[in-house]
């Protein structure tokens, strides 16, 4: 063990000191988040107010009809109506954005509401999801007038209105704060924790075993009175302390980005920060240490074939994909933990932390991917001892 | 002392590698090194000669235990390089040319590296690495860091990482290649003056320069066998040729023809 810690001492120092191992370490990690939330939440938001607040301009063509609804709209600050005007010339307007909606009601539009059948509205503006907001406000306003000619259709009728109602459903949601967020977010959250893990694991991996073989070191260590399994646990433990690191790292930027989003309501915050308690993390931790052990003996194992820095980094990025597509398929919806599912390598860990976040993980479930994480971990290291014990593989 | 007997090497070949070469043999295999035998003798240089692809470097790889050999066997101070590496890498010292060394540490750290390895203990380390720090000059870089470092001052600390053990045994594996004179030079004064500190110093080469200059015994390799095995002087007095080079290219058109 002794050598091992010195080999894992030095590589870790040589490490340390690799700007590029550092940029995708730490300050990839440590950054993205909240450059990511600060941007989106910021597009979003301002978006949002920017739509919520605008004035909407409708152009009105009635027919001689709904005089109240025109009215309606001429109360509403937030309304600017346009009655002067031919249809061609509002499509043309809304296409130009200088026009939010064309609202036409058709001719006998009073007269069918008054003999008890439907009259036909048409709505026309630009359906796009940048204009959501404006749609929604639009059919708000819509809706009201029905609600108003139906409440006088029915006293017209002497009719209560839960004549036509014959049930009334009141719903109560009795999944937690954290079942809904462990929905919503629960699955992107070890996607990008399993990813930057992975990547941050990459570059050492691909430094201490293929860099060092194209520098010729390799030769040199082999020749010390050493082991190769101990030399190989150096390593391992550098790269996946490296692994660790960044997907700490990609925690603590994700604690800090969400910290700095002002606008999210106070009860969701409060959830989402009891998500990155003591306790969730030392889970989400221990789960993260055999996937590494996995990540890092993966990449020495194939980092070692290659004969350059160049050539492992070529053989390594695919490799991306492979942990990419179990991670995102815990992000499908209706995919959960079952004792199936936690034996799958990666899509166990995506699964689980979301288990983890909505408090709904049982201990069997989280005994199998224990099981099973640790497993591919020490297959894992056995493989890759087999491959740094192989002359074929060292002098390539 | 260095005995090896009977030493044979075979590889493998890729497909790719049997059709770069040539190499149309049925199981795709090839004698990197046929049966050789020769003994290296404590306080004398041994220099192994030979053409690109003779096999000098697999023997010295096997040599230094990076290697298993087919079939015969290496001892180096008593120890068996198959059975017992660790005592073998323990009486050891290894230096190629081409080998580089560690950009981000400094010159201290990396020769501590390899002592640490060797399982030094701190008061012997630091004994010796005054002592070769002073005696190649180094004290003034030794908290440089390596990429920074010239490559004379590399060799240097090559040189010091090689025998900061003060091995019994050392290899070098051409070990001036693409230096210039004056760190070629070091090289060659370690090796004198690793002979004179009574060591067993086997060196492979392609400078005859070198040979002449350094050499007690030789053996000259090509195609994996040995094609001379004796004193330098015996060597000399044999020759045909005006010269070193001339002997050496007459002896390798003999065996091809």
């Amino acid at each position: 063990m002794r050598n091992s810690l010195v080999v894992f001492l030095k590589e870790l120092k040589d490490t340390l000191r690799d700007r590029r191992t550092i940029i995708f370490m730490v300050a990839i990690p440590l950054l993205v988040f909240p450059v990511l939330i600060s941007i989106a939440s910021g597009m979003i938001i301002s978006q949002a107010k920017k739509a919520q607040a605008k004035t909407l301009e409708i152009g009105l063509i009635r027919h001689g009809n709904a005089a109240e609804f025109s009215m309606e709209l001429l109360k509403n600050a937030n309304v600017e109506i346009r009655e002067d005007i031919e249809e061609e010339q509002a499509k043309a307007l809304i296409r130009q954005d200088e026009l939010d909606a064309l609202i036409i009601f058709e001719k006998d539009f009073d007269r069918k509401v008054e003999d008890f059948s439907q009259g036909r509205i048409r709505l026309l503006m630009k359906m796009t999801e940048d204009s959501e907001i404006e749609k929604s406000r639009v059919l708000k306003l819509l809706t009201q007038f029905e609600d108003t000619l139906r409440m006088k259709r029915f006293q017209k009728m002497d009719l209560d209105e839960s004549i036509i109602k014959t049930i009334k459903i009141s719903e109560q949601n009795l999944a937690t704060a954290k079942e809904q967020l462990a929905e919503a977010v629960g699955g992107f959250l070890p996607y990008m924790f399993i990813i930057f893990c992975f990547m941050g694991a990459m570059y050492p991996a691909i430094d201490l075993a293929a860099g060092e073989k194209e520098r010729g070191t390799l030769e040199t260590l082999l020749t010390s009175p050493v082991d190769r399994f101990q030399i190989l646990l150096g390593k391992l433990g550098v790269v996946m302390l490296a692994g660790m690191i960044s997907a700490l790292v990609a925690m603590l930027g994700l604690y800090l980005g969400i910290r700095r989003m002002t606008d999210l309501p106070p009860e969701l915050l409060k959830t989402v920060m009891s998500i990155l308690e003591v306790n969730t993390i030392l889970i989400l931790l221990s789960l993260l240490v055999p996937l590494t052990i996995f990540f890092a003996a993966l990449l020495l194992s194939l980092s070692i074939f290659a004969r350059s820095y160049k050539e492992a980094q070529s053989i390594l990025s695919p490799l991306m994909f492979v942990v990419i597509i179990p991670a995102f398929m815990g992000l499908l919806p209706g995919m959960n933990l079952t004792m199936g599912t936690a034996v799958i390598p990666i899509l166990n860990v995506s699964l689980a932390t979301k288990a983890i976040i909505a408090e709904t993980i049982t201990v069997p479930q989280l005994a199998a991917v224990y099981l099973s994480l640790i497993t591919l971990a020490v297959v894992s290291i056995y493989v890759c001892s087999k491959i740094y014990g192989r002359e074929s593989a060292i002098f390539r | 002392m260095i005995v090896v007997e009977d030493l044979w090497k075979t590889f493998k070949l890729t497909r790719q590698q049997r059709k770069e070469k040539g190499n149309h043999s049925q199981d795709g295999k090839v004698d990197a090194v046929a049966g050789i035998s020769f003994t290296c003798q404590p306080g004398r240089i041994f220099s192994l000669i030979g053409p690109n692809g003779a096999g000098k470097t697999t023997t010295l790889r096997m040599i230094a235990t990076l290697l298993k050999p087919s079939k015969g066997s290496v001892t180096v101070s008593g120890f068996d390089t198959v059975k017992q590496p660790l005592e073998v890498k323990k009486k050891l010292g290894f230096l190629t040319g081409t080998t580089k060394l560690y950009d981000r540490l400094t010159a201290e750290e990396l020769v501590k590296y390899y002592a640490d390895l060797q399982g030094m203990d701190k008061s012997s380390f630091e004994k010796r690495k005054d002592e070769l720090f002073t005696l190649l000059d180094m004290n003034d870089f030794a908290k440089w860091r390596i990429a920074k470092l010239s490559s004379g001052m590399r060799q240097k600390v090559s040189i010091v990482r090689t025998i900061i053990h003060d091995p019994e045994v050392v290899v070098f594996d051409e070990p001036t290649v693409g230096l210039d004179v004056i760190t070629a030079k070091n090289i060659i004064e370690l090796i004198r003056n690793c002979k004179n500190d009574g060591k067993t110093v086997i060196f492979s080469t392609h400078i005859m320069g070198e040979v002449s200059l350094l050499s007690d015994d030789m053996a000259l390799i090509h195609k994996g066998k040995l094609i001379y095995n004796g004193t330098y002087k015996d060597f000399q007095s044999g020759m045909r040729g005006e010269s070193l080079e001339e002997e050496f290219i007459k002896l390798i058109q003999e065996v091809r023809s």
